[in-house]
């Protein structure tokens, strides 16, 4: 039984001759292999640049993106200052306003003739 | 030849470095404020603002316009160089250091500065003094320095300032307006 399985087994691994078409084949191939430029076909360089330029867009876009964020953030924080600054002033110059008003007032009350 | 190449490398040189010397300067109405670093950590409360040319651009484009108080910001900081203040409130009293407000009021007997108002109210110990810069007729910057027991503030506006404008500020950064004209 083994002795069969044996003998079927070497008969259908027995070294074939592929023929001369296949040979030649195989020989085209290598040779057009070869025959290729250093960059491929013009297919694949086109898909090469559209990938390339597919990640510079996307590149620049996420720079953009980042850079208009930040414009962004400083120009709030900007505005937040510069409101603040104001706040600041328009106090300052309230209590300036205040106090020349007080001091009219007095003038004016202790004086009766500039009530006239 | 070489005398007059040496004459004129010379004179090359001083120009330009006076050049460097006009472009670096501070325009007028510009003070020098101190170091306030070491207050800060001593205040309980602290404002540090430095707003130059190129940042209140920056901010002017983000004032929306339909509301009042950033109407009335982008109104007055039109034509601004600059906007500087420092504030420190704190705990105690008298604890800022006079000689640097002194150093800021030297500066405000330069010609070209003119007091507008000093006002000293006795009961809050208070004392307002408000210069305006003016230089070929037009104002050319504002500085309010404003002094209390726990609190001191500098302010420094550079530019061509509108003190109507800046009047027209009251009642809307949540200060009640007051004018003097009503209380007469």
């Amino acid at each position: 039984m083994s002795d069969d399985l044996e003998k079927r087994l070497r008969a259908a691994l027995r070294p074939v001759d592929p023929g001369e078409s296949f040979t030649r084949g195989v020989l085209e191939r290598i040779g057009s292999e070869q025959a290729q430029p250093r960059w491929g076909t013009r297919r694949t360089r086109l898909r090469w640049v559209s990938a390339a330029l597919a990640a510079s867009i996307l590149l620049a876009g996420v720079v953009a993106h980042q850079w208009q964020a930040q414009r962004t953030r400083r120009g709030l924080d900007a505005r937040r200052q510069l409101l603040e600054a104001l706040t600041v002033t328009s106090h300052k110059l309230d209590i300036a306003y205040r106090v020349v008003n007080d001091q009219d007032d007095n003038t004016t009350a202790s004086d009766p003739d500039d009530r006239t | 030849m070489r005398s007059f190449v040496k004459l004129f490398t010379a004179a090359a040189l001083a120009a330009s470095m006076l050049f460097t010397r006009v472009a670096l300067a501070a325009p007028p109405g510009a003070l020098q404020l101190p170091e306030f670093g070491s207050l800060a950590d001593k205040a309980v409360q602290a404002v540090d603002i430095t707003l130059d040319g190129a940042l209140l651009n920056l901010a002017s484009g983000f004032l929306d316009t339909k509301k009042p108080e950033d109407a009335a910001a982008k109104d007055v900081i039109r034509g601004l160089q600059g906007i500087y203040v420092r504030s420190y409130t704190f705990d105690k009293d008298f604890v800022y250091p006079q000689a640097d407000v002194d150093l800021v009021r030297k500066q405000l007997g330069a010609p070209g500065w003119q007091k507008l108002v000093m006002t000293r109210d006795n009961r809050e110990h208070s004392k307002v003094d408000i210069y305006v810069c003016v230089n070929g007729g037009r104002s050319c910057g504002l500085a309010i320095i404003a002094s209390e027991p726990r609190e001191f503030t500098i302010v420094n506006i550079v530019g061509s300032i509108d003190l109507q404008k800046l009047h027209t500020l009251e009642g809307k950064f949540g200060i009640p307006r007051m004018s003097l004209d009503e209380k007469k």
